[in-house]
Formats: C-alpha cells, sequence, structure tokens
C-alpha cells in the first residue's frame, strides 16, 4: 500500500465532513456562550459545502475507495444530499427550541454532524464492517444526544431505552452478519451476493443468518414486532432529537435495508420477502389502530412513523428496480413530511412550554392561519389526500405490490391483491387520526393567547417544506424518475 | 513455538504459590485470637457510623472510561510500532491521521474539564 | 537437564527442569526484595544523617530476616465485616503478576527462561494485573480508608499506566521488535559499537524520564504515595491487613519496584551492555553484572527520592500524569516517528 494506490475521491464529502467537525468541535471550546452562533452557523455551512462537494464529485456510476469497503454511487449520492438538506433544516428549526431549553451548546451540533457522518458511512459501505461502524457512529450520537438534558428525567429513560434496545438489536445484526460470513466466507457485500448466487454457501445457515438480518433491520427501522422503543423514545426525547432521529436516519435505513438484503442478499429475495410482508402488514396495522387511542402528539407521530415504515418495506418485498425506486420516494416524501410536522410543532413550543399535547393544537387557525395550513399539508400528506406527495408515495408503492401479481409468503404464493387491499384499508384507518388533528386546528377554540415567534429563517424554510409537499404531490415525476435512474445505475455494478 | 510459553504458565503458577505460600504459613503459625474490637474497620478509634460501600466520586469513573480509551489506543500503537521501518512514510502517515483525531479528543476532554481534579 | 529427563521421564524431567530454573529466579528475587527493604532503611538513613538499623546482625544485615519472622508470627485479622475470600485473594493477585513478569526478562542474551517474540506484550499485560489486587483489597476490606485508598491508588496506577505505554511505543518503534532480547540488542548496534552512546537512553532521553517517573507513580512509590500517605488515608488499601497478608504486599510492592528497574535498564540502559564500546576488553564486555548494576542504580535513585522530595497532592499527581506526560509523549511519539522516516534516522 502506498499514496498512490489511495483514491480518496469518492469519499471526499465524507472526508471533508470530518475534518469540519473536527474543527468546529475544538473551536466551539474556546468560543463563548453568547456568541454560539458561530458554531451554529459554521455547521450549515459544513453541510452546504458538504453537499457543493457530493455534487461536484457525482459520478452516474458506482465508485469505489479504501480496498472495496467503500463505495459511491447514485443512490447513495442523492440520498446524502437529501441527508444534508435534512440535517440542515432540522438545524434551522430547533435553532430555536434548544436555546430555550440550555442545549444551545456546541455538543447538539457535533453530535448531529457526528450522526450524519455515521449516516453516510451507512449508506457508503460496501462491507458489512463499514455498515456496522457507520451505524455504531450513528446510534452513539444519537443516544448522547437524546440525553443531553441531563436533568430530564423523560429525556434520560428515553436515551436508556433506545441504548440498551439499540444494543439488542446491533447485536442481532452483527449476529446475522457473522452468520452470513460463516456461510459466505466473505464480509464485502459483493463478494456475499457471488457467493450466494454461486450455490455453494450453506443455505441453512444463510437463511438463519437472514432471519436475524432482518429482525435487526426491523429493529431500526423501528417495524412492528421490533417496534416498542418508538413510541417511548419519541416521547421522552427532546422535539428537536426527535425530529433528529425520525428524520433523516430513515432515508439511511432505507439504504442499510437495500445493501445488506437487495445488493448482498437479493437471490434470497423469496426468503426475505415472506417475513417482509410480515411485517410490513403488522406495522400498517398495529401503527395505525394504536395511534388513534394516542394523545400525545409526539406519541402519535412515532406510531404512524411504525406505519409509514411498513409501507417503505411494502415497497421493498416488490424485489424489483420500480418496488425500490417506489420505496425511496417513499423514504424521501415521509421525511420530507415529518420535517414539516415537527417543524410546526417546534414553532408552536416556546421556553417553558411544549406543543406536544393534542388540545395544545385547537383552535390554531385563529392564532395563526399560515402554521395551521402548513400543518394541514403535513397531515393531509401523511394520510395520503390527493393532490399531496404523500398520496402519491403511497400509490407508487401500492402499484408496485399489485404489479407483483403474487408474492412469496414461505408456505406458498398469495396474491399481492390482499395486500393490496389490506394496505389501502389501513392508510383509511390511519386517515381518521390525522383528520382528528386538523379538526382541532380548525374547529375548535382555541387555549391560549401566546403569540408564535419564530425566526425569520425557519418561518421561510418552513413555508418552502410544506409546500413542497403540494409541488411533489402534483409534480411527482421528476423525483420519482431520480430515484428509478438512480437505483437502475446503482444495482446494475453490484 | 507454542513450547516457550509452556515455562510462562509454571512461572505463573509459581506466581501464586508465592502468594497463598506465606499467608497459609501465616494462619498457620501465628496465633489467633479475634474479637470484636479488633474485627472492626478502622476508623481512627471511632465507631464505623456509615456503610463503607458508599457513593464515590464519578471523577474515578471518568478516570477508568479515558484509561480505557487510551489503552486501546495504545494497544492499536504496538503492531504499528513495531513494523514502522517496513511500512515507511505511508503507514506513518496513516497514523498521523488517526493521532491528530485522538489529540482532537483529548483537547475536547482536557478543555471540558475531565482532567480537573480540584 | 538430560540427567532429570532420564531420571524421571521427559515430560516430568522437563515439567521439574522448568521448575528448577523458576526457583533459580524467584529465590535471589525474594532475597534481593528483602534486602532491598533494608537498603532503603539505610540509605534513607545516611541521607538523613542517621545509621539505620544497626542491631540485628553485623551493620543490621539480619534485619530482614528478623522482621520476615515477626510478620510471621503476627495474627492475621480477618475483618468481621470484610468478604474474607476477596480479603485473601487481594494480596496474592498483588504478588503473582510482580513475580510472573519476570518469567520472559532476559539476564544476558542467552539467558533468559522464555524467549518469547511477544515478551514485551506479555510484560505489558502482565503487570497490568497488579491494579486488580488493590481494587480487591481496598473493597474487600470494607473500611473506608481501604476503599478510598485503593481508589485512589487505582486511578493513578492506570492513568501512569498510559503514558508508560506511549513511552514503550517509542522504544518499539526504534528496535522493530517486541522480544526484550532483541530490543537489547539492537541498541548494541549504532554509534560507538555498543557503548553507552548507542543506548537508547540518549534518543530517547524524554520518554526514560517518563518511564522513570510513570514507573515511580506506578508502584505507588514516595512522592507518588498519597494512596498509603499515612497523613490522610492511613495506609490506604492494605490499612486492614496484618501479618503475613500484609507482608504479601510488602513484598509485591518492592518486587515490582525491582521489575521496573530491570525494565528501564533493559529498554533503555541497554540491558546486559557495558557502557564503554566493545573493543576496551574486559571492561567493554557485555555481561550479566552490568544489568545488575544498572538496576541497582536505578533502584538507587527510587529510594533516593522518597528521601528527597515531599509527598505530592493527589490533584498534582493526576495533573502531572493526564496534562503533562500524556501530551508529552504523545508528541514524541510523532517526533521518532518523522525523525525515523528522515534521512537522519539513526535506525536503519
Amino acid at each position: 500500500m502506498n499514496w498512490a494506490d489511495l483514491n480518496l475521491m469518492p469519499a471526499l464529502p465524507e472526508i471533508f465532513l470530518l475534518a469540519a467537525l473536527s474543527f468546529i468541535l475544538v473551536l466551539d471550546l474556546f468560543i463563548p456562550d453568547e456568541k454560539r452562533d458561530v458554531t451554529y452557523g459554521l455547521s450549515l455551512l459544513t453541510l452546504a459545502a458538504c453537499a457543493a462537494l457530493q455534487l461536484a464529485t457525482f459520478e452516474p456510476f458506482a465508485t469505489t475507495t479504501f480496498s472495496g469497503m467503500f463505495v459511491d454511487d447514485p443512490m447513495a449520492d442523492i440520498i446524502k444530499v437529501a441527508m444534508y438538506g435534512v440535517t440542515a433544516a432540522v438545524l434551522v428549526y430547533t435553532r430555536q427550541y434548544v436555546a430555550d431549553r440550555g442545549m444551545f451548546r456546541g455538543e447538539y451540533y457535533t453530535l448531529s454532524l457526528f450522526a450524519l457522518l455515521g449516516m453516510n458511512v451507512m449508506v457508503s459501505s460496501s462491507h458489512f464492517l463499514t455498515l456496522y461502524i457507520g451505524l455504531e457512529l450513528l446510534s452513539l450520537a444519537l443516544y448522547a444526544l437524546i440525553a443531553l438534558r441531563r436533568d430530564s428525567a423523560a429525556g434520560t429513560e428515553a436515551a436508556m431505552k433506545y441504548f440498551v434496545l439499540g444494543a439488542l438489536a446491533s447485536g442481532m445484526l452483527l449476529y446475522g452478519m457473522s452468520m452470513v460470513y460463516g456461510a459466505t466466507g466473505s464480509l464485502a457485500i459483493s463478494e456475499i451476493a457471488a457467493a450466494i448466487a454461486s450455490g455453494h454457501s450453506n443455505a441453512v445457515l444463510l437463511v438463519f443468518g437472514l432471519v436475524f438480518l432482518v429482525a435487526g433491520l426491523a429493529f431500526k427501522l423501528g417495524a412492528v414486532p421490533f417496534h416498542m422503543w418508538v413510541p417511548d423514545v419519541y416521547q421522552g426525547s427532546p422535539t428537536a432529537v426527535t425530529l433528529m432521529l425520525g428524520a433523516a436516519p430513515k432515508l439511511a435505513a432505507f439504504v442499510f435495508i437495500i445493501r445488506i438484503l437487495v445488493q448482498g442478499m437479493g437471490e434470497l429475495s423469496g426468503d426475505w420477502q415472506g417475513m417482509l410482508v410480515l411485517i410490513a402488514a403488522l406495522s400498517m396495522m398495529i401503527g395505525n389502530v394504536a395511534a388513534i387511542a394516542q394523545t400525545n402528539i409526539k406519541r402519535m407521530l412515532a406510531y404512524s412513523t411504525i406505519s409509514h415504515m411498513g409501507f417503505l418495506l411494502l415497497g421493498l418485498l416488490a424485489a424489483n428496480e420500480q418496488g425500490y425506486a417506489s420505496a425511496m420516494f417513499y423514504a424521501m416524501v415521509y421525511v420530507l413530511t415529518t420535517l414539516a410536522g415537527f417543524g410546526v410543532l417546534l414553532a408552536l413550543s416556546h421556553a417553558g412550554f411544549e406543543c406536544e399535547k393534542l388540545e395544545d393544537l385547537k383552535g390554531l387557525n385563529q392564532r395563526n392561519s399560515w402554521y395551521a395550513f402548513l400543518m394541514l399539508l403535513v397531515m393531509f400528506s401523511m394520510a395520503g389526500i390527493p393532490p399531496l406527495a404523500g398520496f402519491y408515495a403511497k400509490f407508487a408503492v401500492i402499484k408496485s405490490v399489485v404489479d407483483l401479481g403474487a408474492v412469496n409468503m414461505g408456505f406458498g404464493m398469495v396474491s399481492a391483491l390482499y395486500l393490496a387491499v389490506f394496505a389501502v384499508m389501513m392508510s383509511l384507518v390511519g386517515a381518521f387520526y390525522y383528520l382528528r388533528v386538523v379538526k382541532n386546528m380548525y374547529f375548535d377554540d382555541k387555549q391560549s393567547d401566546a403569540p408564535i415567534v419564530v425566526r425569520g429563517e425557519m418561518k421561510v424554510l418552513l413555508s418552502v417544506n410544506a409546500l413542497a409537499l403540494l409541488v411533489l404531490g402534483v409534480l411527482p415525476q421528476g423525483l420519482i424518475e431520480l430515484c428509478i435512474e438512480a437505483m437502475r445505475q446503482s444495482l446494475a455494478v453490484l | 513455538m507454542l513450547q516457550n510459553y509452556f515455562p510462562i504458565l509454571l512461572f505463573v503458577i509459581v506466581g501464586l504459590m508465592v502468594g497463598v505460600g506465606p499467608i497459609v504459613l501465616g494462619k498457620l503459625v501465628s496465633p489467633n485470637r479475634p474479637d470484636p474490637e479488633k474485627l472492626s474497620p478502622y476508623e481512627c478509634g471511632f465507631e464505623a457510623f456509615e456503610d463503607t460501600r458508599m457513593r464515590f466520586d464519578v471523577r474515578y469513573y471518568l478516570v477508568a472510561i479515558l484509561f480505557i480509551l487510551f489503552d486501546l489506543e495504545i494497544a492499536f500503537l504496538f503492531p504499528w510500532a513495531v513494523v514502522l521501518k517496513e511500512i515507511g512514510m505511508f503507514g506513518f502517515g496513516a497514523m498521523l491521521v488517526f493521532l491528530a483525531i485522538l489529540t482532537i479528543g483529548f483537547i475536547y476532554e482536557w478543555k471540558k474539564g475531565a482532567l480537573e481534579w480540584e | 537437564m538430560e540427567f532429570i529427563q532420564g531420571l524421571l521421564g521427559e515430560q516430568a524431567g522437563l515439567v521439574v527442569w522448568t521448575l528448577l530454573k523458576i526457583v533459580a529466579i524467584v529465590a535471589p528475587m525474594m532475597l534481593a526484595v528483602a534486602y532491598l527493604t533494608l537498603a532503603e532503611r539505610k540509605v534513607i538513613g545516611y541521607m538523613q544523617l542517621r545509621i539505620g538499623p544497626n542491631r540485628v546482625g553485623p551493620y543490621g544485615l539480619l534485619q530482614p530476616i528478623a522482621d520476615g519472622v515477626k510478620l510471621l508470627l503476627k495474627e492475621i485479622i480477618l475483618p468481621a465485616k470484610s468478604n474474607k475470600a476477596l480479603f485473601i485473594i487481594g494480596p496474592i493477585l498483588s504478588i503473582a503478576p510482580a513475580l510472573a513478569a519476570w518469567a520472559v526478562v532476559p539476564f544476558t542474551d542467552t539467558l533468559v527462561l522464555a524467549n518469547i517474540d511477544a515478551s514485551l506484550l506479555y510484560i505489558m499485560a502482565v503487570t497490568s494485573m497488579g491494579v486488580y489486587g488493590v481494587i480487591i483489597a481496598g473493597w474487600a476490606a470494607n473500611s473506608k480508608y481501604s476503599f478510598l485508598g485503593a481508589m485512589r491508588s487505582a486511578a493513578q496506577i492506570v492513568s501512569y499506566e498510559i503514558a508508560m505505554g506511549f513511552a514503550l511505543v517509542t522504544v518499539l518503534m526504534v528496535s522493530g521488535s517486541l522480544n526484550l532480547v532483541e530490543i537489547v540488542n539492537q541498541q548494541g548496534r549504532g554509534m560507538g559499537g555498543g557503548s553507552i552512546l548507542s543506548w537508547n537512553l540518549i534518543p530517547l532521553f524524554p520518554m526514560f524520564i517518563v518511564y522513570l517517573i510513570a514507573g515511580v507513580a506506578e508502584t505507588n512509590r514516595a512522592p507518588f504515595d498519597v494512596a498509603e500517605g499515612e497523613s490522610e488515608i492511613v495506609a490506604g488499601f492494605h490499612v486492614e491487613y496484618s501479618g503475613m497478608a500484609f507482608a504479601v504486599f510488602f513484598l509485591a510492592e518492592y518486587a515490582n519496584m525491582i521489575l521496573i528497574a530491570a525494565l528501564t535498564s533493559l529498554m533503555f540502559l541497554g540491558g546486559w551492555l557495558s557502557p564503554f564500546p566493545a573493543s576496551w576488553g574486559l571492561l567493554g564486555a557485555s555481561g550479566f553484572i552490568w544489568l545488575a548494576l544498572k538496576i541497582s542504580l536505578v533502584l538507587f535513585c527510587f529510594l533516593w527520592f522518597r528521601a528527597t522530595f515531599p509527598r505530592y497532592r493527589y490533584d498534582q499527581i493526576m495533573r502531572l500524569g493526564w496534562k503533562v506526560f500524556i501530551p508529552v509523549t504523545l508528541v514524541w511519539v510523532v517526533v521518532v516517528g518523522a525523525w525515523m522516516m528522515s534521512p537522519l534516522s539513526l535506525w536503519q
């Protein structure tokens, strides 16, 4: 090994992110509390520069570095640019919130960037080891972020729960990885795929490993039956951090699944399809039904997340390019919607007041009709009401399932139509609690007269974000074609 | 190769014996006249007024964590140091990157006061 | 060896022969430990214009034996509230590593019990075990002084272990081996053909100082002996120990001192190499006598420190360890690396 063999270009944005992150970490130690805005500004600047680097080094095909452990393909590029944007939006939305709650410290920003770095590594890894390292970097940063308010009992409790269950999930993933390693003799995703295709690997061991992998992935995604942590952690974390862990990590988790199940174990799709059908159906059912009973809006959104993950898995279980692309589109739209939804909640919270009960939204229209309208867009999009983006996303995944004709459930083929009908029914159930929020905002009397004070940059970004849901709903074609193209290019190589 | 390690095993056992031997011998030869005062924990003549298994300063915990970090890093440096002459500039540069990241962590903990004992 | 094997069969003969060799190391070690205690009292006595022990035997030479017999006849108290088993395990875990490390210490380039390639790694691993003895003893005694003393001791030992580890890394870098025999032989090459000029002492001088001081702190010796500072927490972690149980701790402390002195001599002072060029005939010849002299010299420094320096405060100890030694060693690792990469390297 020498310098000439080392082409670090594919990892340039990550290297820059790490360098900038280290710089911010050290610089932050030397700036006094009242100038903390420097850290905030530099973090945003870093994200912008990363996005620019990502686009500048864009190649329409996959390139690898670090001895093939790190891959930079169009799918990773698109997801990463989206993650930079999402993280930047999160930082902007939470600026006032963290300042009001004594969390406006350098650690908040550096940990967020560390989490982003972890996600980037996850998204770009073509080796189980890098996948795992990225995942742990993300998880460790998130644990610390959740517990950032050390004196908040709910926050530390949530962090503890997340930590213990996250460690369990990591253990399962590792166990699955080690079994796959035992069966195929490699940890590199492309070599695993080749070994499985050659048919010489131990099939029993492989499927055993696959079960553990799927369980670990479902854990990380928060899909039923591994969803128990989601509501507690969403509710217990400070809203700013809830947004952090509800948004970009879902994109990373999506790519994580693609890397492991599709690129690594695509040959075994017959085996994992059945598992995903079960997980998806249960997630949609339990998520949507349990959400109805919630009075805490963060908890409600947590259950809604579970159901959305079910829909996301619908696209994946189709096990074809169209399905993956629709799942990718779904993930993007979901993140955009969540971002706007929590953004409104953050806007309504102020020092000493957390907007987290359903009643807190009552009469929002009377207090400020613009935020009520933004929240309306979010709720309609989540419920999948045309012409919002959520509708098209749901439509795309359900269509990919219908096109499948029949799915392999392990015990036999079942018509995909049943699954599609079930998904539609579940989204109708979901519409109930989304519309209840709208009813609260528009048809109930306001309960407080507290003025809604929002920083300028957040007001603009939040409006753009929510309106984007409308625009994407009307004109989804550009994004979905991008997703299809990215999937085609990325899956072609490995 | 492996038989080189056999004397080490024997030596560890002898080492343990050197610890056990005198204590057993002492037990055998020395008198044994217990009384409650003699067997109570020594606190400068006072009655013990609190359990010993008490809370203690969290900084010891911090020291333990920092020790693990740095000790692991030394364990990582060992193989590198042994082959440094063979791996040359590339190996040296790679380790510099690692040490730089570590130094940033060290600066952070220093400035955050993790190393203070007032 | 063949004789014993003929007597007992091949396997058993090997075991007995090895055991004999081990005894040949441990017995003089124990004697050295005993007389080190006497030397300590004598040296410090003379430094303070006293004569030290002089009643038992000529010049007090039988003093260590009298001490041993006295400790043997004293009652071993097992405090009522202690965890009995752990209380006994503590001293054993403390002395076993201090002795076991000698398995790989070479006395000349051929005279070594186990010449393994990872000898330095083994020593690092084994000596790190010593801290368990301290922690277990302090915890098991169930006394506040023991407990606080154990916490302080353990924190101090682990803190200085890092600086020590970094110092070792620089030695490894220049020697390119983990084998102690190889590390000494490497010091015999280079400037002056094996004289004092080619020892690691000179190019790695800052590391030598760090290693020596960290060694003093590691063995809880004055001026870093707050863990057993009698003015604050009486005898620290072994306050509840008496009789032979205490004696074992005592032996462990001095055995550790000798071990650190031996390692310092091997890694920085050229081990059994003569300080004079090999061409000077008898003076330039290497041999065990040089190693013994060097060990004695380092041990004398240990005693000298104790007689000279007042005790450090605990916060000063931790500051020295974390804020001075670690940064200095970290930088020096990089400096030595850069030096080796440069054309000026002494270690081609």
